[in-house]
């Protein structure tokens, strides 16, 4: 006797909405995600303590007073004349660090400015002066 | 006019037996890019430079937020300076490779900012990022 093939019910795993399972998936992690806004200034701090004694001929100051205006020296220069003038002292000395100090009331946007004008004038010795509290700052 | 005959021929259907696959494998592209946000932050209006870089270690990243009222948070906690010292020191030793980044209000004092930054100096935290945006 030959037995008849069974073929009419066999197991099988409905497919079908996979995609669509899929794509409820991807549009939770698409929503979720957050794309690398991650942007800014870097800086590497000098660890504590290691405190190298710089020529004062070899340092530029630059100071930010409390109203935001920029100084070298005693001549207050605008945040765009910062980069060519750095530009031009790190010609005549490539050893150059230039010092960064800031007051503790000066706006934060101005210290970026110059920071930013700094980087731009491809200064990489750049020291930012801690201010003390007690010190009202230049 | 002549009429036009009807082409059935080769009915036009768009293979659908792999969109599964490409759906999963963009999945798969989200799910290893993607980092939950952890923290809400500080309303704020970050300064712009030209020279903004963009920083790729996402994972490695922690945040000190400063508004221009000089508040610092850090994890959506309202901090003073020992705190931010505390906190970091913790987050230092879980991560020794630690980017902290600085996102301060452009009209923040910068007497804050150099509070913070000694404060991570102390605990060792020396990889800084001052958030800015690109300049428009």
């Amino acid at each position: 006797m030959r037995l008849k093939e069974k073929i009419s019910s066999r197991p099988g795993i409905p497919t079908a909405s996979m995609g669509d399972i899929a794509f409820l998936i991807i549009i939770f992690f698409m929503t979720t995600s957050i794309f690398s806004r991650e942007k800014g200034l870097k800086t590497l701090l000098p660890e504590k303590g290691q405190e190298v004694k710089i020529k004062s001929e070899n340092i530029l100051t630059i100071q930010v007073n409390p109203q935001g205006e920029v100084l070298i020296g005693d001549q207050v220069i605008s945040i765009p004349e910062v980069r060519p003038k750095v530009s031009e002292e790190l010609a005549k000395n490539e050893e150059l660090v230039i010092a960064l100090r800031v007051a503790r009331t000066a706006p934060y946007k101005t210290m970026i400015d110059v920071y930013d004008e700094l980087k731009l004038a491809k200064a990489d010795k750049i020291s930012l002066t801690p201010v003390k509290k007690e010190e009202g700052g230049p | 006019m002549k009429k036009l005959s009807l082409r059935r021929a080769s009915a036009a259907d768009i293979p659908t037996a792999s969109t599964a696959d490409i759906a999963f494998l963009l999945i798969i592209f989200f799910m290893l890019t993607t980092v939950f946000r952890t923290e809400i932050g500080l309303k704020l209006l970050l300064p712009e430079a030209e020279s903004t870089e963009r920083i790729l270690k996402r994972r490695n990243v922690a945040h000190v937020w400063l508004d221009r009222s000089n508040r610092i948070s850090i994890n959506d906690d309202l901090l003073d300076i020992r705190g931010v010292s505390s906190v970091m020191a913790g987050k230092l030793s879980d991560n020794p490779d630690l980017i902290a980044i600085i996102r301060a209000d452009q009209d923040s004092e910068y007497g804050k900012v150099n509070d913070i930054l000694e404060a991570l100096k102390d605990v060792g935290a020396l990889k800084i990022t001052f958030a800015t945006e690109f300049e428009r």
